[in-house]
């Protein structure tokens, strides 16, 4: 295996291709009691149309099937429900889907070899009928429904809905309730045929483990599982505009929330491999609209926030950046980031003192198991790669090129949605 | 690991010294009984002690203060444990082998400058920050029923007993919000630190001496011991008829929300059997309860239970859908009836053991959880991580059965959506 030492993190990774193209990242801890498995495939919600592998045309499947499908890897053949195989050993198990990824993970202190083998295997055996599938559409509504009551949710999917013209995340992950309701055994196994095979997948195993035990189970398991043809993902052509520029829209909710989404076309922003990039748009959000921005000091004291959260989402020639407030007066705080948004400039103090902060979080992440399963799987899911020196390149972030990034941002291609309550209807009509 | 308690007159001092985790982790806890009507000033306090200080006279300033003692952490909570309120102080900081010398040293005197050096003057505290701290949390009130799933859990305890501290809201009430002004918090303030039982929890690669010295000389207390009360709540009896509450919302999903007593337990019984039945019966994905009303009727998405053990109750919760409400209710009847007549395998028994001791194991790795375990132990008096894996090994069958024969269904709040209903 291929070591990795993760520099000015004391840490070390290693990592392993299968012949089949199956990726294999262990991060094994000496001082830990506890491990960590996941098991993913680079398929989520975003992929509804495209052509089967030996088929000649291209196919659009319902909304939210990798999400149901998710849900119905927990059937199997021989009745055992994978959550109760997991559970004699004292393990917790789960699964979740993105719009970009699918994982299934077991979690816990005993039994790591049947464990592993057994997560492999529920994995790699699909086990779908007439009336299994049926039975999940309840469940599922009801999942779907749970979300779709929360406001911060309904206003983000509304935003999603207004950035994109066409992409898949302009969707919920789950899909909606009349898609879902026409999913079949059928569609399953044409997604699960296609996007569970191992030069799709990888393995991440964190904590303590025998890795030599480790990868001799996975050979076992996964090694001579054959790779099908790959199937074609039809390219969506998503415009540069936003799809619709402003929305407003009442609801239940007794504290309005506005949500703000900037798109802008990557190769726009300048050439930088990605995750540079990446670095450097976080970088400039967390110091403009951070905890210890001066934004967030001159928001707060005119009190116009409650909640504020920023984040970026990457698509293939997109990044979008997502601005996600709860305030009484949404108005004002809109007219406030517009003004943050003019005349870009960072100071150096500020991107010193971030880097250190950054760093300092680099290495108390190390040191919790969850937070590195979640940063090793983010990598590896975005950039193809463990990142040897993330500590290293955080520090090399200078203050010449991110305010010529700053300054190529286009913060004026936005959506902008707002979530009123309802009887605010009743005085705009006065 | 290992555990030192040093009793410095004022409070006592608890230092755990593990090589297992590279930041320090500082509790500091100021309890006393909890009265409803100061959770709410107390969670004022909490916010603006994050707000800003004597010498950092600005959240930003703050802030910026913590980012420079290598991203140090510093947070605030409050929660009720039994007939207690806590204010917890939490500061998370990497160890100076990653940093530089004395600076958790520094972070040390920045915590003891946040709790006792606040932004005061005149006895008072800054109008204009309390006044952004008082409407953000007039908002958060304002927002309570946006989020249904805890909406629903606060009406349910509000129907359930209204005298009782279990069903107080720990976010606040509006009501008590409107009575704050500078003055009366800055009093507040005053009592709480001079009359509030205080215990601090420091854990990691430490020095214990040094620790000594150090909160010596930043944490100087002068706190007047008052009498203490019973961290357990009383054991009621359960209601002879169950109460069955209900209110629309406008959401599409239906929140259940229900509370058993657990009455006549021993300590022995609500520390092991009980632990063991609510996994057996509601606790994980593999519950009675998941297989019941989820896997086998498709009722919902979610469903769970979970002990509040000082409150002696078992709180039920579910999303469903309006139309089912009577289907589910009867079916977690039923799982509660099995649970009384021994409907329940060895191997449900087994695992629900394992899932324990692997929790026990897990534990030790969460800075935060060892400390809840050493302040259990200190406060209430419960056994050791040795002693409960030992003992919940030796738990019987039935056991189980004779804790599930002392559960009863007490309350049902369902807080209906209706908003497909318009359509």
């Amino acid at each position: 295996m291929k070591e990795i030492n993760l520099k000015g993190l004391e840490q070390e990774v290693y990592q392993e291709t299968l012949e089949n193209g199956l990726d294999i990242i262990f991060v094994p801890y000496k001082d830990k009691k506890n491990y960590f498995i996941s098991y993913a495939t680079r398929y989520g919600s975003e992929i509804t149309t495209f052509q089967p592998a030996g088929e000649k045309k291209s196919r659009k499947v319902p909304d939210g099937i990798a999400h149901f499908l998710e849900h119905k890897m927990f059937e199997q053949e021989d009745g055992i429900d994978p959550f109760t195989y997991f559970s004699e050993s004292g393990t917790g198990s789960n699964a979740s889907t993105s719009f970009d990824s699918t994982q299934y993970i077991c979690y816990g202190t005993k039994n790591f070899k049947e464990n592993l083998k057994y997560l492999l295997n529920f994995v790699n055996q699909p086990y779908y009928t007439d009336e299994n599938v049926e039975k999940e559409k309840g469940i599922i509504a009801e999942e779907l429904k749970m979300y779709e009551d929360i406001p911060e949710f309904a206003l983000e999917m509304k935003l999603r809905e207004n950035i994109y013209h066409v992409h898949p995340r302009r969707i919920d992950i789950g899909g909606t309730i009349p898609e879902i309701m026409k999913i079949t055994k059928e569609d399953l196994y044409t997604c699960y045929n296609n996007f569970y095979s191992p030069n799709n997948m990888y393995l991440l195993i964190v904590g303590k483990f025998n890795m030599k035990e480790a990868l001799k189970i996975i050979k076992e398991e996964v090694g001579n599982i054959p790779n099908r043809k790959e199937a074609k993902i039809t390219k969506i052509k998503e415009p540069k505009t936003v799809r619709k520029k402003e929305e407003i829209i009442h609801s239940s909710v007794n504290v309005p929330k506005i949500g703000l989404g900037v798109k802008l076309l990557t190769k726009d922003l300048g050439e930088y491999d990605s995750l540079t990039l990446d670095l450097y748009l976080s970088m400039i959000t967390t110091i403009l609209f951070g905890s210890s921005s001066i934004f967030r000091e001159n928001v707060r004291n005119k009190k116009l926030i409650n909640n504020f959260y920023t984040e970026w989402e990457s698509i293939e020639e997109y990044k979008v950046l997502y601005i996600m407030a709860s305030s009484e007066n949404p108005k004002v705080l809109l007219e406030e980031i517009k003004e943050q948004f003019k005349n870009v400039v960072i100071e150096k103090e500020a991107l010193e003192r971030m880097k250190k902060v950054w760093i300092a979080n680099e290495v108390k992440m190390i040191d919790d198991i969850d937070s590195t399963v979640h940063n090793i799987y983010d990598d590896f899911l975005r950039y193809h790669k463990v990142i040897p020196n993330k500590v290293e390149q955080i520090r090399n972030l200078n203050l010449r090129e991110i305010n010529k990034i700053a300054s190529k941002i286009d913060f004026s291609n936005m959506a902008v949605v707002q979530l009123l309550p309802q009887e605010k209807i009743k005085n705009e009509k006065k | 690991m290992k555990y030192t308690k040093k009793d410095l007159g004022s409070y006592q001092l608890h230092m755990i010294k593990t090589k297992k985790f590279k930041t320090i982790t500082v509790r500091v806890m100021f309890r006393s009984p909890i009265v409803k009507e100061d959770i709410t000033m107390r969670n004022i306090l909490c916010d603006m002690f994050m707000q800003s200080s004597e010498k950092y006279d600005s959240k930003r300033k703050l802030t910026i203060q913590a980012q420079e003692l290598y991203a140090a952490d510093f947070q605030t909570s409050n929660t009720r444990l039994g007939n207690y309120m806590n204010t917890n102080f939490y500061l998370t900081v990497l160890n100076d082998k990653y940093t530089e010398e004395k600076n958790f040293e520094k972070a040390v005197e920045f915590l003891s400058e946040i709790i006792f050096h606040p932004d005061v003057k005149e006895k008072k505290f800054d109008s204009q920050k309390l006044d952004i701290v008082k409407s953000s949390c007039r908002s958060a009130l304002n927002a309570l029923k946006e989020d249904s799933s805890n909406y629903s859990l606060v009406r349910m305890f509000e129907a359930f007993d209204k005298n009782s501290s279990a069903s107080y809201r720990m976010m606040g009430y509006i009501e008590d919000l409107d009575k704050i002004n500078e003055e009366n918090l800055y009093q507040y303030y005053e009592k709480m630190i001079q009359t509030n039982l205080v215990d601090i929890f420091v854990i990691g690669e430490i020095n214990e001496k040094k620790v000594l010295e150090l909160f010596k000389k930043y944490f100087k207390l002068k706190t007047l011991k008052k009498k203490r009360v019973p961290y357990l709540l009383p054991d009621k009896k359960p209601r002879s008829k169950r109460l069955i509450v209900k209110e629309t919302s406008d959401t599409q999903q239906s929140k259940l929300a229900i509370a058993c007593r657990c009455h006549g337990l021993s300590d022995y019984e609500r520390n092991y059997p009980l632990t063991l039945y609510n996994v057996i019966f509601g606790g994980g994905s593999d519950s009675k309860l998941f297989k019941e009303v989820r896997e086998k009727h498709s009722l919902c998405y979610t469903i769970h239970s979970v002990p509040n053990k000082l409150d002696h109750l078992i709180l039920i919760r579910a999303g469903i859908d309006k139309s089912n409400y009577k289907k589910t209710v009867d079916l977690i009847e039923k799982s509660l009836n099995d649970m009384r007549k021994g409907k329940f395998s060895d191997n449900d028994i087994k695992i629900a053991k394992e899932y324990y001791e692997t929790a026990l194991e897990e534990l030790e790795e969460s800075e935060k959880r060892i400390i809840d375990n050493y302040l259990m132990m200190e406060l209430i008096g419960t056994d050791t991580i040795e002693e409960k894996r030992k003992k919940m090994q030796k738990v019987k069958k039935e056991e189980i059965i004779k804790v599930a024969k002392k559960i009863k269904m007490d309350t049902v709040f369902c807080l209906e959506g209706v908003k497909n209903e318009r359509n």
